[in-house]
């Protein structure tokens, strides 16, 4: 691990140095001991020796500059190690590794690399072992003129566990702050008080330890799981500071009180708010659920997958084509009711519903029932990708005459939505799972979806979105079909 | 209120208190006609005369056990050991009779006696002379032990003692009997088990007692000028501990060091770092520290001893790495 030298004190009143010359330059090697620099104090010059053994990587104080006690002048490590290892992530983090609360150092070019690498190892004897351990990885430093040293690495424990004091945690759960994101300035990059005040002065403490959870698209893709902003940067969980509570625990320690906030509303929420409530108060719903078998569908996705370049076709859009169909096939479930009278609409144009941070939108696959399985997966990605960027055009979220709504990829067995106004019929789609099924009188393992038609029982009856689900469920069984 | 030597303020509490209660006497070796090794007993003799000032021979088993059997039939005996090197060699009488008697008998009997005379290391001792006891002696239920460091402390103290009805060990210091300090000239005392904060600051609670107390006062002072406010708290009794005078202070400077005259294993020092962390767990920012003597038998050569003693400079380097600025 590359080992950062830093100004040390020469004198009992030294305050801070000025490098008056180095001894060295980057890809030399030095041993401990050896005289690396003359350090002008506020008595005289003096030959600075250094205490590790390594190749020099990088010489960060120029000569004639003033430093303080404690700066890092120079970096040592293995040849063609990388001298900022200890300021910016080494690898690929590791699932549930926390990204960094600020950008990372821009790495600083070295001409040395390379030019050096001799392939002997670089420690001496006595300092071998430390000089050429594998740099952990390490989380970016907190601010930009922060110095790489071993004091800023994060140690990779196995448990990922970060070090950090016992009020340092106590601090971070009171404001709801994760510890995975604060820059640790303790020894071992423990993080201390400080650090957590920072953290909360700042603003920016913390990131949430686990990642959002991944939509399992394998399984139920859906224009929501697609290309969605799975790598959105790290929200705060909270900016309320916790206060200690009346009621404690059984050990006396207070439980953490924090207030209760308002949210105003947004206006898609306020839409959501009226829309959701009138159909609720004016519709009365009935929900029927089937359990639709969906191993051919899955193989036959895979199949055009591999069989058609650059598609990538996923089990919702083949529900978007086989709902389309169905509602060719009873156009009774493709309406409205109004007082007027029933409207039965002449073309298919299902709407996909999107969720996104604070709501959600319905953009929609117009003649879905005219279209091809690849157009329909172009536009669904397409529209979903617009959703999440809050880029899609009035126009292409009213004039739906059906939804679908899928939570499968967030591992939702079944649920019951609420009817679109304007249409009479919602599909709620929960997850594809492996299950066991008796068939022929065997018990085998399936994969199984389970839809939900919630529907206006005043525009049509529970028959209708029977027979509905019945050809659906046969469409997707038999896939080929929607291929006819 | 007059200026005393802890010698003195030792010497008036005995004296006060054999004048008040003639069942309490004094017993050890040179405590009378050559009026006490470090001059803690003078003129006692010529005040008391020979009956309740009593020279012994040099054998610390047996005068010890004289003064447990004295205390069993309803005196109140001083034993003064000239150090608590050689109460060593009286280890048995105190752990097993007079630190068990009340326990043994049911309370039929009880131990009123106190143990008393310097403790730990002073100057060119050699390593057999050189011992801090209080670990010995504090790990043992039945007994209380006081270590003092002002003459306030040590007359309210040793009164407190002398009218305890159980046995008390009571540690002083050889570097420190001529240790000067205001003691009221009215009749006091100190409860036993209540530390004094000497000092107070808010960035780091240095916990001491006996020889530790000059030399945390003296790191609060260095610490002071690089802008770091010390609080030092002197337990006075280690035990019964108070504990909650140290948890207090550590709950505000969420940093604790503790600096004593004794080596680091086992004893005191880690009593007092079990307990902070089991009650203030959630306060601290740093592990708490040690800083005393290093783990070795005590060196005679006076460049040897200094480096085993715990100094103001490395009380300081402890603070310091306890606030992360080491």
């Amino acid at each position: 691990m590359a080992t950062v030298v830093e100004l040390p004190r020469l004198s009992d009143t030294m305050e801070e140095g000025v490098i008056a010359k180095w001894r060295i330059k980057v890809g030399d090697k030095v041993k401990r001991g050896q005289v690396i620099a003359e350090i002008e104090t506020d008595k005289a010059t003096m030959e600075f020796e250094s205490f590790d053994s390594g190749t020099v990587l990088k010489l960060i104080a120029a000569e004639g500059e003033t430093l303080p006690i404690g700066a890092a002048i120079a970096v040592l490590g293995a040849p063609g190690e990388d001298p900022d290892a200890g300021a910016k992530p080494a690898g690929t983090p590791a699932a549930g590794t926390p990204p960094a609360s600020t950008p990372a150092t821009p790495k600083i070019a070295t001409k040395e690399e390379g030019a050096h690498g001799e392939t002997k190892p670089a420690g001496e004897p006595g300092s071998g072992a430390e000089v050429n351990a594998p740099p952990p990885p390490a989380p970016a430093t907190g601010s930009e003129e922060q110095v790489p040293t071993d004091r800023s690495q994060k140690p990779a424990g196995d448990d990922g566990r970060v070090p950090a004091s016992p009020l340092a945690r106590r601090l971070a759960r009171e404001h709801d702050l994760e510890l995975g994101g604060i820059q640790g300035s303790g020894p071992h990059g423990r993080v201390v008080k400080a650090d957590v005040d920072q953290a909360i002065a700042a603003g920016t403490g913390g990131a949430p330890q686990k990642p959002a959870p991944a939509p399992a698209a394998a399984t139920a893709g859906a224009p929501a799981a697609g290309a969605a902003n799975v790598e959105r940067p790290a929200a705060k969980v909270s900016a309320a500071p916790g206060v200690p509570g009346a009621e404690a625990d059984a050990d006396g320690r207070p439980y953490v009180s924090r207030p209760t906030k308002t949210i105003k509303l947004t206006q898609m929420r306020k839409t959501i708010v009226k829309r959701m409530g009138q159909s609720k108060r004016e519709a009365p719903h009935i929900y029927l659920t089937t359990a639709i078998r969906m191993d051919r569908a899955m193989a036959i996705r895979a199949e055009l997958n591999l069989a058609v370049d650059g598609t990538k076709i996923s089990v919702n859009d083949l529900i978007v084509l086989a709902c389309a169909r169905a509602l060719r096939k009873h156009p009774k479930v493709n309406s409205n009711y109004t007082e007027q009278g029933i409207l039965e609409y002449g073309d298919i144009h299902v709407g996909v519903a999107v969720a996104l941070d604070d709501g959600l939108v319905v953009p929609m696959i117009r003649f879905a029932d005219q279209k091809t399985i690849s157009a329909i997966s172009r536009e669904s990605r397409d529209l979903g990708l617009r959703a999440k960027n809050k880029e899609l055009r009035p126009e292409e979220m009213t004039g739906s005459t059906f939804t679908i709504s899928n939570l499968g990829m967030l591992g939702v067995e079944s649920f019951m939505a609420v009817v679109n106004p304007g249409e009479s019929a919602i599909l709620a789609v929960g997850a594809t799972n492996e299950e066991a099924v008796v068939d022929n009188g065997a018990v085998v393992v399936r994969k199984v979806m389970r839809v939900t038609l919630c529907s206006d029982h005043r525009a049509f009856d529970g028959a209708d979105s029977a027979r509905f689900l019945q050809t659906l469920k046969s469409l997707l069984e038999n896939p080929m079909a929607l291929f006819g | 209120m007059a200026i005393l030597q802890i010698r003195q303020a030792i010497r008036d509490a005995m004296k006060e208190e054999m004048l008040r209660d003639e069942r309490v006497f004094l017993m050890g070796e040179e405590v009378g006609h050559y009026n006490g090794a470090y001059k803690a007993s003078e003129g006692l003799l010529e005040q008391f005369g020979p009956k309740r000032v009593i020279d012994t021979p040099i054998v610390e088993t047996g005068f010890s056990g004289v003064g447990i059997g004295a205390a069993m039939c309803g005196l109140r005996p001083i034993i003064e050991f000239m150090t608590f090197n050689f109460s060593a060699v009286a280890f048995d009488q105190i752990m097993n009779n007079a630190a068990k008697i009340r326990h043994m008998t049911n309370g039929q009997f009880g131990v009123p006696i106190v143990f008393r005379g310097p403790n730990a290391a002073a100057h060119m001792l050699g390593s057999t002379h050189s011992q801090a006891f209080e670990p010995y002696y504090a790990h043992i239920p039945g007994l209380k032990v006081i270590a003092v460091a002002t003459p306030y402390d040590a007359k309210g103290l040793l009164k407190s003692a002398i009218r305890d009805d159980n046995p008390v060990i009571f540690l002083e210091s050889e570097l420190m009997y001529s240790v000067k300090g205001e003691v009221p000239d009215e009749e006091y005392t100190i409860p036993i088990g209540k530390a004094d904060i000497k000092r107070e600051g808010k960035h780091v609670t240095v916990v001491t007692w006996g020889q530790g107390v000059p030399v945390s006062l003296k790191t609060a002072e260095l610490a002071a000028k690089e802008g770091i406010e010390v609080e030092v708290i002197d337990l006075r009794t280690l035990r019964p501990m108070d504990i909650e005078t140290v948890i207090t202070s550590v709950k505000k400077t969420n940093r604790a060091v503790v600096l004593f005259h004794d080596w680091p294993y086992g004893g005191v020092g880690c009593e007092v770092i079990a307990q902070i962390q089991e009650l203030a767990f959630d306060h601290l920012d740093a592990p708490v520290l040690r800083e005393c003597y290093e783990d070795v038998p005590f060196p005679y050569a006076d460049n040897l001893e200094q480096l085993v003693l715990p100094t103001p400079e490395k009380g300081l380097a402890a603070v310091k790495k306890v606030l992360y600025r080491g």
